[in-house]
């Protein structure tokens, strides 16, 4: 592609250096921000129309406005835990690119107000995080990071934070708890982060796509970067494909373009002879489109529209090799056992859709069980503490709706293996016993 | 620090207008309009909602998704719907999600019958289960202490217990362990959770998931009986509701009083009750960390049917014959008792302790003093101050309640340690640094200097200090010049000017306020006023004991022997740092005393050995009168179950004996002893018990103790001896029939009041 933005150089070798990011004009985005005020910086932002890379897509700029303003002791945290399922982005930019969430962070804080930021990255992602520390050594160096940034008024200390590999440790405000050293639970909202966040402070929290976006935005002025994408959902957007597809990996793509394109074009769609049975369009949360929706542009508002969401901008990919149960079974298994048990919906609702779908395959369950699977998913929608028990019943939802059918089906067929397995057992044991009387 | 004053809103609920306080939380605001919303891990007393179990799911006009009641704060307008489809299936849903996984073995549960699991699933629930997979099992029960048992299986998970010990107790011990539907409530290693307030998760667990050791299976919601009254097992004096069944205590429960106690208790308070236990010796659980229990309970457990050892409940009148403990009619006792005072008179000194209520301090004091012409009574065990200490002390401005903890800028602790002087205080100053930055600061009062030096400290960040001080501060020949130097440190600090400033002090004693204010002192008469004669106080009366000046000893439910005791821990205390004399000059005064006579509840070490005559003494549940809160709120002390064996009310033992001496106090039944005690009191004028009533009354607040506390408490009181003895002794012949006339008297929300009308009933 062409307008690359945040992948521009992303394969240049050495490009997570200090020297290298310099070179291809690193940093220059925050000397640009520093020398103007903070409230013209959040002017940009505001005008970019940038909406958060990590799933909920609230417009960051907005997000920023929210923290109060005056001198007090303000955070920023970059949610670097990228746990969704088929998500893999922020992993490749931080590995290649760190210099760029560095600066971005520095021009968020500024913006913000806050002196003293975080990256909450995922203890998996060990070389990522690497990557990160070195980087933040030659940033603290150079003067990007530190007291008087550049000679400026604004201060600004970064920590890097491995997280202990908890899918909930990617919600705000359980990532919060768990950085301040807590067991990782959400907490009820309001009051939100940007009053009450981490140490009870007010904080900005963002995701790595979203605050290396900052200085592209810096650089090029917020309303030509609105000009890219489609209204409501400007800019580009980094998609991991993954699943049933020819060539998986990151793609940077501009928002609005069909989805098509992005399965098809890019990556090569399914394997030969196959064809595609469903498609997550942001990650194993959001509920499965088919193949009817390939023509939907992928952006925030057109997903919305089709009953899914954009998500992380994870598409997962399913061919028609894939039995829905088992599909449907992975998905609910992943959630139930990253459910963090605080709230009740989330943490009996993942648990019984396991059991039910194991009964689903395992032969004893009858069709009515999947109105109750329905209406289970129906109880837990919208009724939860956080996210996380929406993004199992969200998709299962979806698959039992869009896949009745088969799922019909499969409750048959597994029944009908099951009896005969029980048949062949009680025959095999009668002509045991026939054969020991004579 | 500002107190919360909330306007008052309207919003509408279910179609109706209410009113309630802005930003109470619709849960709570919703209750103004006579609606429920179910809730499982709200508890206000735990700080911040949680909106954990999502019980209380509410529709409010112009949200979108449903909200939790728990959390949301109530506004001017707000329109709220708890009873459409929508808000019914999402709690059908909550009740169902709830239920999947609990045993549902409520025949053989404690809670059944009084669980809010089963309230609200009858409420709100669907009434059918559509869950049919294998349920989540654990083992149970497990100990999760020596004192509370775990059943994970019936956990629903909501918190309540885990942020008791992080957020009130801030014991930190009780965690979450595991994660999703695997999680369950535990302690780092399985250690056990043992903290000095565990007892109060049993309490605030929704569910049967935390029953106590030692009232599992000993009865059902249906055949017990509850009984509202006072703890006097220290000054804290919690408020308590005595489960009972056929007569006995089986359990002690908070009744919350959020301007003593704030609806917590202590363990001792909580697992106390096998002492209280009618005829029985100490049971195992309780008797190491009870107070009254005194002695060694092993030798009590293996006492035999003939005599009584020591540790083990006094039910019927003692009398020392041939040198051992027989128990004899109460006929024979007064008599005996009659004989010894009689013989003794004005050599008589008197000491009330732990368990003597108010009344039974004053009918004490009239018994030395009216009947016996001695002024040698103390309730002081760290000696005397001067009456006009004593008044300056009690001066009503000068006093701190227990709320001030919560909300002053600081806190001073002067040689006080709130969880061994008074726990419950322990878990309001805790919620006063939690919650509203109080600063919190401990001195000791050796060095007066370094005490000025912090109580200025902490009124440099804010005016309202506090400075609560424990009665040892006053102990020790320069006692009366340290308490001049506190006098005027608050002058100083303006804590009298100040709202919400003061002074707080801890008594050695339960009830020691009380009986001070009844006149159980050597210097001062009921309400501090000046006596004819000066008598002896407590040091002084073990010296005149032993060197013969006196010759008898009348111990009301003290033991100056007995381990625990306040008036034997003073004179130990005195034992390291003076003389080296002390507990010796006890030992040496009771050993001389011609006659010992004494109230008591169990038997102790020092009683075992000396006493000539014991009188069965009720436990705080058998007992009907008033205490005094430290901060000078009288409470109602309210008989749960009937006495023990033989044991006669303190009041009547004492009218009795005093009627056998020749004068009659005039007491036929324990209003009357009230009464008498109010009337006596220039700062109780015009009480009540009615006006007690359930939740106690501050002396300090009463707009009738305002019209007369000037002029009363500077200045010099008449002896007290005439107050009461003028118009109720004509009434009394008509008075076998008591009950007319006092039934409209105040009562506390009773099981069955009727059979607590004292003198009635026997």
């Amino acid at each position: 592609m062409s307008d690359m933005l945040l992948f521009k150089d992303i394969d240049e070798p050495g490009l997570n250096t200090l020297s290298v990011y310099e070179a291809r004009g690193g940093y220059a985005s925050l000397r640009k921000a520093l020398a103007t005020t903070p409230e013209q910086v959040l002017e940009q932002l505001e005008a970019s129309g940038l909406r958060g890379r990590g799933g909920a897509g609230f417009q960051m700029g907005k997000k920023v406005s929210f923290l109060p303003k005056g001198q007090m002791s303000k955070y920023l945290v970059c949610n670097a835990d990228e746990s969704e399922p088929g998500t893999f982005k922020d992993r490749e930019l931080m590995q290649k690119n760190p210099h760029v969430l560095i600066e971005g962070i520095a021009i968020a804080a500024y913006a913000a107000g806050a002196d003293r930021s975080f990256i909450y990255i995922r203890g998996e992602y060990v070389l990522q995080a690497d990557v990160l520390d070195a980087a933040l050594v030659e940033a603290r160096e150079a003067g990007y990071i530190g007291d008087r940034v550049l000679d400026s008024e604004h201060s600004l200390s970064l920590v890097i934070h491995r997280g202990a590999g908890a899918y909930i440790c990617g919600e705000e405000t359980g990532l919060l708890d768990s950085l301040e050293g807590k067991r990782g639970n959400p907490r009820l909202k309001p009051p939100f982060p940007a009053n009450q966040g981490l140490y009870q402070g007010p904080t900005l929290i963002n995701n790595v796509e979203t605050l290396s976006t900052v200085p592209t935005i810096i650089a090029m002025g917020g309303e030509q970067y609105a000009k890219i994408g489609v209204e409501s959902s400007t800019g580009t957007k980094l998609v991991s494909i993954s699943g049933h597809i020819q060539r998986p990996g990151n793609y940077e793509i501009e928002l609005g373009i069909p989805s098509r394109e992005i399965i098809y074009g890019l990556a090569g769609g399914p394997p030969e002879g196959s064809e595609i049975k469903c498609w997550f369009p942001g990650g194993s949360s959001s509920p499965v489109l088919l193949p009817d929706d390939l023509d939907v542009p992928y952006d925030f508002d057109s997903m919305a529209k089709a009953g899914s969401m954009l998500g992380s901008g994870a598409i997962i990919v399913v061919d028609d090799s894939t039995p829905i149960v088992d599909l449907a079974l992975k998905v609910a298994k992943f959630y139930r056992h990253e459910s963090c048990g605080k709230c009740t919906p989330c943490r009996e609702g993942t648990n019984w859709t396991v059991k039910m779908l194991e009964r689903i395959d395992s032969g004893e369950a009858t069709p009515m069980d999947l109105d109750i699977m329905a209406s289970v998913q129906d109880h837990i929608i919208g009724n939860c503490l956080c996210v996380l028990g929406d993004a199992m019943a969200m998709p299962i939802g979806s698959m039992i709706a869009k896949f009745r059918a088969e799922f019909e089906q499969h409750i048959e067929m597994a029944r009908a293996r099951e009896e005969a397995t029980l048949v062949g057992a009680a025959v095999g044991v009668g002509a045991a016993t026939a054969g020991s009387t004579h | 620090m500002p107190r919360p004053a909330p306007n008052t809103i309207t919003f509408t609920i279910d179609g109706r207008e209410v009113q309630a306080p802005e930003n109470s939380m619709l849960v709570d605001a919703a209750k103004h309009g006579d609606v429920e919303i179910p809730v499982f891990c709200y508890e206000p007393k735990l700080g911040n909602p949680v909106g954990a179990c999502r019980m209380c799911l509410v529709e409010i006009e112009g949200i979108g998704k449903l909200q939790t009641g728990c959390s949301t704060p109530v506004k001017d307008g707000m329109v709220v719907n708890t009873q459409s489809d929508r808000v019914k299936e999402a709690q059908r849903s909550v009740v169902e999600f709830l239920l999947i996984n609990h045993p549902l073995d409520c025949p053989v549960c404690d809670k059944g019958g009084e669980c809010p699991l089963q309230d609200i699933t009858f409420g709100w629930g669907g009434g059918i289960s559509r869950f049919i997979e294998p349920k989540r099992h654990f083992v149970k029960p497990l100990e999760l202490s020596p004192k509370i048992a775990i059943d994970r299986e019936r956990c629903i998970l909501c918190y309540r217990c885990v942020r008791f010990s992080q957020e009130i107790a801030e014991d930190y011990q009780l965690v979450l362990l595991e994660r999703g539907a695997h999680s369950f409530v535990s302690t780092f290693d399985g250690h056990p959770y043992v903290a000095p307030f565990s007892g109060n998760i049993i309490e605030l667990c929704p569910v049967g998931a935390l029953t106590s050791r030692s009232y599992r299976f000993r009865a059902r919601p249906w055949d017990i009986e509850d009984a509202g009254t006072v703890c006097t097992l220290c000054p804290a004096q919690c408020n308590v509701s005595l489960t009972v069944r056929d007569e006995r205590v089986l359990r002690v429960l908070s009744r919350q009083n959020d301007d003593v106690d704030d609806g917590w208790l202590c363990d001792h308070g909580r697992f106390a009750y096998p002492a209280l236990a009618q005829g029985e010796g100490p049971s195992e659980t309780g008797s190491s960390t009870v107070k009254v229990l005194q002695g060694n309970p092993a030798a009590a457990a293996n006492g035999d049917a003939r005599g009584i050892r020591v540790g083990m409940r006094v039910s019927r009148p003692l009398l020392r014959d041939g040198g051992e403990l027989r128990p004899v009619s109460w006929e024979r006792a007064i008599e005996e008792a009659a004989v010894m005072l009689g013989r003794s008179g004005a050599k008589t000194a008197a000491l009330a302790g732990d368990g003597a209520t108010n009344e039974e301090g004053f009918l004490l004091s009239r018994l030395l003093g009216e009947t016996l012409g001695s002024p040698h009574i103390d309730s002081r065990p760290s000696g005397t101050l001067a009456p006009e200490l004593q008044r300056e002390l009690a001066e009503p401005r000068l006093q701190a309640k227990v709320s001030d903890l919560e909300f002053a800028h600081g806190v001073l602790l002067l040689d006080c340690d709130p969880l061994l002087d008074a726990p419950i205080l322990d878990l309001r100053l805790r919620k006063g640094v939690r919650r509203h930055g109080m600063k919190l600061e401990r001195v000791s009062g050796e060095d007066f200097g370094a005490v000025r030096e912090t109580a200025k400290r902490l009124a440099d960040v804010g005016e309202e200090v506090v400075i609560v001080w424990g009665e040892r501060f006053a102990a020790g020949a320069d006692g009366a010049g340290r308490v001049r130097s506190l006098l005027d440190l608050a002058a100083e600090l303006s804590l009298g000017e100040t709202d919400g400033a003061g002074l707080l002090e801890i008594p050695a004693t339960s009830n020691g306020r009380g009986l001070r204010e009844a006149g159980v002192l050597p210097n001062g008469g009921p309400g501090f006023s000046e006596r004819e004669q000066d008598g002896l106080d407590a040091r002084a009366i073990a010296d005149a004991l032993a060197g013969g000046e006196l010759s008898a000893l009348y111990l009301f439910e003290v033991d100056p022997l007995s381990d625990g005791d306040p008036f034997a821990a003073a004179a130990g205390a005195r034992a390291d740092v003076e003389t080296g004399e002390g507990s010796a000059s006890w030992a040496r005064g009771m050993e001389r005393a011609s006659a010992v006579v004494a109230h008591a509840t169990l038997l102790s070490a020092g009683l075992a050995e000396h006493a000539n005559v014991i009188f069965p003494a009720g436990s705080y549940a058998e007992k009907e009168g008033t205490v005094t809160h430290p901060d000078g709120r009288l409470q109602r002390v309210r008989q749960a179950v009937a006495e023990a064996g033989d044991t006669r009310p303190g009041w009547r033992v004492i009218a009795e004996l005093s009627l056998r001496l020749g004068t009659d106090l005039d007491v036929y039944d324990a209003k009357e002893a009230s009464q008498q005690l109010f009337d006596a009191v220039p700062f109780y004028a015009e009480m009540t018990l009615d006006e007690i009533g359930g939740r106690g009354v501050r002396w300090q607040e009463r707009e009738e103790t305002v019209a007369v506390g000037n002029a009363v408490l500077p200045q010099q009181m008449e002896p007290s001896a005439e107050a009461h003895s003028g118009p109720d002794r004509d009434t009394h012949a008509a008075d076998n029939d008591t009950e007319g006339e006092h039934s409209t008297t105040g009562e506390l929300p009773h099981a069955d009041d009727g059979e607590n009308e004292g003198e009635g009933r026997r």
